[in-house]
This record gives C-alpha cells, sequence and structure tokens, in this order.
C-alpha cells in the first residue's frame, strides 16, 4: 500500500513547458483522474510518475520514498496504456504472463495467476488467442488485467477507454470501477473525457497548459469551479459564461446586469463584490427553471433553436442580440420563436472576477 | 484486408502480366540458355534455340587449360566465389548490426539536430563513390589495407551503413513505442526492451535491409577491383578478367560463370521473400 505524492514537479521540452509545477497527492484507495484537454500535460505527468519520462524539476514520491531516480522496472508500478501496448505475437495468456517473469514465480503460480485474473475480466475464453483477433474492447480489458496481474504498489492508466465505442465505454467503466475498489490502491487515471473522470474518481485534477486548474472531489468539481476554465470544461453542455456588471449589492440578494436585463439573484449568503464592476456571470444550462411570466429574478428571451437530446431538448435562447443554452424537459412543448422566461436556479449561479477567478463566500 | 483468391484477376491480365514478365526475364533466360551451349552453338546466328546441352563451360569454370598447354589447370574460381560469400556476408552483418543499433538511437534517443545527423549520414551516398576512389586509394595503401580481406570489408560495410541506418530508423520509427513502455513496466531492463521487444517486430527490416545491402555488395566491382589483390578478389572483377581482350571472348563460359553468381542472391532473395515483401511495402498499409 503506498501513497503517489508529485511535488513541484516540471517537465520542459525544450522552450515548451509541458508540465509546470504540479504538486499534488494520491492517498491509498483514492483514483485519481487527471483530466484536461489534448495537449495539456497530463499524459506527461503520468509518463515522469512511471519513469518513462524523466521531470526537468521537482519530486515524485511513491510510499512517501523519492523514486526521481530509481529506472521504472524498480518503482513497482503497473500501467495500462491507451492503445493497449499488447505483444503482437504473445497469446492472451502470455501478455498476461509477462509482468509475473520478472517476480520469478513457478509456472503453477503463473497460471494460477492468469486464470483469477481471466475470471475478474472474464476473458477466459480467450487466453489462447493473439492480440489480432481479438475485438476492442477484449484488448482493453487484457491490457487491464495486466496491470492488475501484479500486487504492484499503485497503478497508472492512460486514457484507457478512449478507443472504445459509447456502449463499451460504459460498460466498463463500471467495471474498471469496480476492480479499481477491489484493489484499494493509489490508482491515477488519465482521460479527456469528463464522464469517465467524474464517474470512476475519487478525486479528480483539471489541467491545463501544464498546470493544475483545480483539484477536488467530482461533486465539487462539478458543483463548485475555482475558475472560469473549469466550469467550461467540465459539464455538457458547456456553462453558460456571460459578461456581467453588479447594479445593486443588498445584503445577499444582488441585482446583475447580464444580457442587457437586470435579474435578482439570490446567494443566500452576502458576497464580496464591488458595484458597477464587470464580472462572469456563470450558469449551467440544466440551472434554469421555466416560469409563466416575467418577473425581476427571470431571464427572458426569445427561442432561437432547439436540438433533441432525447427525452431533453437543448435550447438556444436569444436576449438582445446574445444567446445563451437551457436545457429543458421536452413536456414543455417549446418551440422556436416562443418568448421564454427563464429563473437561475437558487445556489447554482457562479460569479467569476475579469481574471476568471471564482467569487464564492464559503 | 480483402485477401485476392489466385484466379481472380482474369486470364486477359494474367496474359499481360506474363508477357511483361517474359520480358523482363528474356536476357537471365538467354545466359542461362548460353551457359549450356557448346561453343559453336553459342555463336551460331541466328541463335540456336534447339542444342544438345553440355556442363563443359561449367567445368571450365574450375578447371581449364592455359595459353597453349593441353593440360587442364584448376583456375583457383572457387576462392573468388568464397571471397565473394565471405565478404560480402560479413560485412552486410557488419552493417546490419551497426545500423540497427544506430537507428534505435537516433529513432528513440534522438540527439539535438538529429534530423542533421542523419542528414549527414545520406550526403555520403550522394556522391558516386567513383569520386573518392583515389583518396580511398591512398588511404589503403598508406594503412596497408590494401589488398586485405579486412580493407574490402570494411569499406563494404561503410557503404552499407548509411543505407542500413535510414532503412532501419523509418522500421523503428514506425513500432508503436507504447510496447516497449508496457515491458518497461512489466520489468524489463533497456537490453531486453531491444532484443525482446523492438527486434522481433523489425524482422521484415532487417531482412528487406539485408537484401538490398547484399545485392548492392554481391555486385560491387569497382572498390573490388582496386583494392583487392589476386588472393582476396570477388566475383565480379574476376569474371571480368575472364573475358580477356575484345577478341576471342568466351561467352559460354561467362554465361556459366554469371549463372554461379546468381545462385546465392536468388537463393538468400528466396528464402527471405516473406520478409521482405512485408519489409519493402512497410508503411504502405495503416495498423
Amino acid at each position: 500500500m503506498a501513497t503517489i505524492e508529485l511535488q513541484n514537479l516540471t517537465k520542459a521540452f525544450g522552450d515548451l513547458i509541458a508540465v509546470d509545477n504540479v504538486s499534488l497527492k494520491v492517498e491509498e484507495n483514492e483514483v485519481l483522474c487527471l483530466l484536461g484537454p489534448s495537449g495539456c500535460g497530463k499524459t506527461t505527468t503520468l509518463r515522469m510518475v512511471a519513469g518513462l519520462e524523466t521531470a526537468t524539476s521537482g519530486d515524485i514520491l511513491i510510499g512517501n520514498k523519492n523514486v526521481n531516480n530509481l529506472d521504472t522496472r524498480d518503482r513497482n508500478l503497473a500501467m495500462a496504456f491507451q492503445f493497449y501496448a499488447l505483444y503482437p505475437s504473445l497469446t492472451v495468456a502470455e501478455n498476461l504472463a509477462n509482468p509475473l517473469y520478472a517476480d520469478k514465480l513457478s509456472d503453477k503460480e503463473i497460471k494460477k495467476k492468469i486464470l483469477e485474473v481471466a475470471d475478474i475480466l472474464q476473458l477466459r475464453d480467450i487466453v489462447n488467442r493473439k492480440p489480432h483477433q481479438l475485438a476492442e474492447g477484449e484488448k482493453q480489458r487484457v491490457a487491464v488485467g495486466r496491470a492488475i496481474i501484479r500486487d504492484p504498489e499503485c497503478f497508472l492508466f492512460d486514457e484507457p477507454l478512449s478507443r472504445l465505442d459509447v456502449q463499451l465505454r460504459e460498460q466498463m467503466r463500471g467495471q474498471i470501477k469496480e476492480v479499481l475498489s477491489d484493489l484499494k490502491k493509489a490508482t491515477v487515471i488519465v482521460t479527456h473525457d469528463q464522464l469517465e473522470a467524474l464517474t470512476m474518481a475519487t478525486k479528480i485534477a483539471v489541467m491545463k497548459d501544464g498546470y493544475i486548474e483545480q483539484i477536488s472531489s467530482p461533486h465539487n468539481i462539478f458543483a463548485k469551479p475555482n475558475n472560469t476554465f473549469v466550469a467550461g470544461f467540465i459539464g455538457t453542455p458547456q456553462m453558460n459564461i456571460l459578461d456581467c456588471k453588479i447594479n445593486e449589492i443588498n445584503s445577499s440578494i444582488l441585482k446583475i446586469n447580464f444580457l442587457d436585463q437586470e435579474v435578482q439573484i439570490d446567494f443566500e449568503s452576502p458576497i464580496n463584490l464591488n458595484k458597477d464592476e464587470n464580472y462572469f456571470i456563470g450558469v449551467r444550462p440544466r440551472s434554469f427553471e421555466i416560469l409563466d411570466n416575467d418577473r425581476v429574478d427571470t431571464l427572458s428571451g426569445k427561442i432561437d433553436l432547439i436540438e433533441n437530446m432525447g427525452s431533453e431538448v437543448l435550447i438556444h435562447i436569444k436576449s438582445n442580440e446574445l444567446t445563451f443554452r437551457s436545457v429543458q424537459n421536452r413536456s414543455h412543448q417549446l418551440k422556436i420563436g416562443d418568448s421564454i422566461n427563464l429563473k437561475p436556479k437558487k445556489g447554482q449561479v457562479h460569479l467569476f472576477n475579469k481574471d476568471g477567478k471564482v467569487i464564492r463566500n464559503e | 484486408m480483402k485477401k485476392k483468391v489466385i484466379g481472380q484477376a482474369g486470364w486477359l491480365w494474367t496474359l499481360l502480366a506474363s508477357v511483361v514478365a517474359f520480358i523482363y526475364f528474356f536476357p537471365v533466360l538467354f545466359i542461362i540458355l548460353t551457359a549450356f551451349r557448346s561453343r559453336s552453338d553459342t555463336l551460331a546466328t541466328p541463335p540456336k534455340w534447339f542444342f544438345t546441352p553440355t556442363f563443359d563451360n561449367f567445368y571450365h569454370i574450375f578447371f581449364r587449360s592455359m595459353s597453349n598447354s593441353t593440360e587442364y589447370v584448376a583456375t583457383g574460381f572457387h576462392m573468388y566465389f568464397f571471397n565473394s560469400i565471405y565478404i560480402s556476408g560479413i560485412s552486410v552483418l557488419l552493417a546490419l548490426l551497426i545500423g540497427t543499433l544506430a537507428a534505435y538511437g537516433f529513432s528513440r534517443h534522438p540527439l539535438r539536430g538529429n534530423d542533421t545527423y542523419m542528414f549527414i549520414i545520406l550526403t555520403t551516398r550522394m556522391l558516386p563513390p567513383i569520386i573518392v576512389i583515389v583518396p580511398i586509394f591512398l588511404i589503403f595503401r598508406i594503412t596497408g589495407l590494401a589488398g586485405t580481406y579486412t580493407g574490402i570489408i570494411l569499406m563494404y560495410t561503410a557503404f552499407n551503413l548509411p543505407f542500413s541506418i535510414w532503412m532501419m530508423k523509418s522500421f523503428f520509427d514506425e513500432l508503436n513505442t507504447e510496447i516497449e513502455d508496457a515491458s518497461r513496466m512489466d520489468g524489463a531492463s533497456e537490453r531486453s526492451v531491444f532484443f525482446g521487444v523492438c527486434i522481433p517486430q523489425v524482422k521484415a527490416g532487417l531482412a528487406a535491409t539485408s537484401v538490398f545491402a547484399l545485392i548492392l555488395t554481391w555486385n560491387e566491382f569497382l572498390f573490388s577491383l582496386l583494392l583487392t589483390n589476386k588472393l582476396t578478389r570477388t566475383m565480379p572483377p574476376a569474371m571480368a578478367r575472364t573475358i580477356g581482350g575484345e577478341i576471342n571472348v568466351d561467352y559460354g563460359l561467362l554465361a556459366a560463370m554469371i549463372c554461379l553468381f546468381i545462385i546465392p542472391i536468388f537463393l538468400i532473395t528466396y528464402i527471405l521473400q516473406n520478409q521482405l515483401l512485408r519489409g519493402v511495402t512497410f508503411g504502405t498499409i495503416k495498423k
């Protein structure tokens, strides 16, 4: 059992700084997702933990031991790769056995372990096949199997589900989560899929341009984003982030001007703001409720476009040449051109300053 | 990938392909036939297509009468044959060994200005070799390498290296590095990553590179002519010496020599043909 700790980890490729001063800690039994757009440095961070890349500066501690100068094979980690990295000429069983050779186990023990893992991941029927005879989902399970067959200190997953189709992804997500919660080890998963992160992780680190923008629980990342980047990156459809101006501050009740309308919003507790200053206001598309009439606490506008999302519809609302979006139940029977009054739900409105930092009273 | 069944091409295309193939093959066929003709049949005009085959030419390669005597003496041709096999074999192996290691280095651990190094390596093949023959000859004279096996083997190794490096680098570049990383995670040392993971995946590349290098070395004439002596001479200059002057050329003998000369290359290409096909078409099929 071990923790993973990164202290001021930095990686530069020439002039390009891929990972910039990253510090984080993954406890035992914790699943950390590194989440971010392509090229944000999340895979580089993972590779540095694995020892496949050397850090420019900073420290990596596994089980409170500095492993900066240890080779990959001496770090006792297991990793599942994005493209599975199965040995093409070996069968599934041989692929699974490969990590065990370094531990010098007997053939009997190796066989026992292979069957154990094959049972967990339902690979029994295909242990004698070669990778090119496998379906994507099976390859993926073999890759996970190869990672969990040994008893390493920690697990690393590099975009484990990115190559699967939606249905399979959903299924594998559950399966991996189940396997991980049985193993109770510090785990780092790299992904660009927020749904994957939100469902599998116990903690999420959102990265952008080599920086960690926020580390928090999946719920907090979604409900209390630290800045406009996290707010915009997490949640589909994307959060509406609009320019706004505070017109009036009356204890916890603010009169905010955005979309050229003045809307009264109740923040429950007073917030530290200045009148007549510019801010960003963020409201998720699902955080609006439809009201019948125009009131002081509603936004009004005309429906410009309706996108079907199954049981819900995503409506684009135009108000004074600006648009914002809202998700509403299909049962509202909305039509393009309709006027609509929307009230932002209490506690689900976020304010950010001009630098994009959230303004919040904890 | 859809596999084409033999015969699917249809008769017309098969016939057309056969005609083209025959045109290419005709000179080889003519030489093979000439090797089995007697001297009078060889010189007959128009060429005689039906004749009684004889093995005299093949016998004369190794034993024949010199100048005026009627006594048959050994020509020492087997030695030239051995020299060719020995020199090209060793130099191709050396070039392959050094080239593969260098290519792996260039591919996996690029230096600052990696492309420049690769380009410089390539430039050594941009000029026709004859341009550097004088300095090379002088170097060989001064160092005493002229006429030795070591000298000509080193020469051919150097000659084949740029090609081996470029070719093998492109094979290494094609590999999925994740598999190498995965084996590192599985506890493999750098050496076993190279020998256990990379090398088995570039077998086709090794086959293609060695065959190309071998053909180049096997057929090389100029350097062998200038840098070997009576004892270390390879087949091409030895054959050229047999021609003698402009008159009285024994074409049958020459044809028989050529027949023997192409057998090793033919065999090796045949043995490696499956690997070779994958090797020369690498990069055309995306994984």
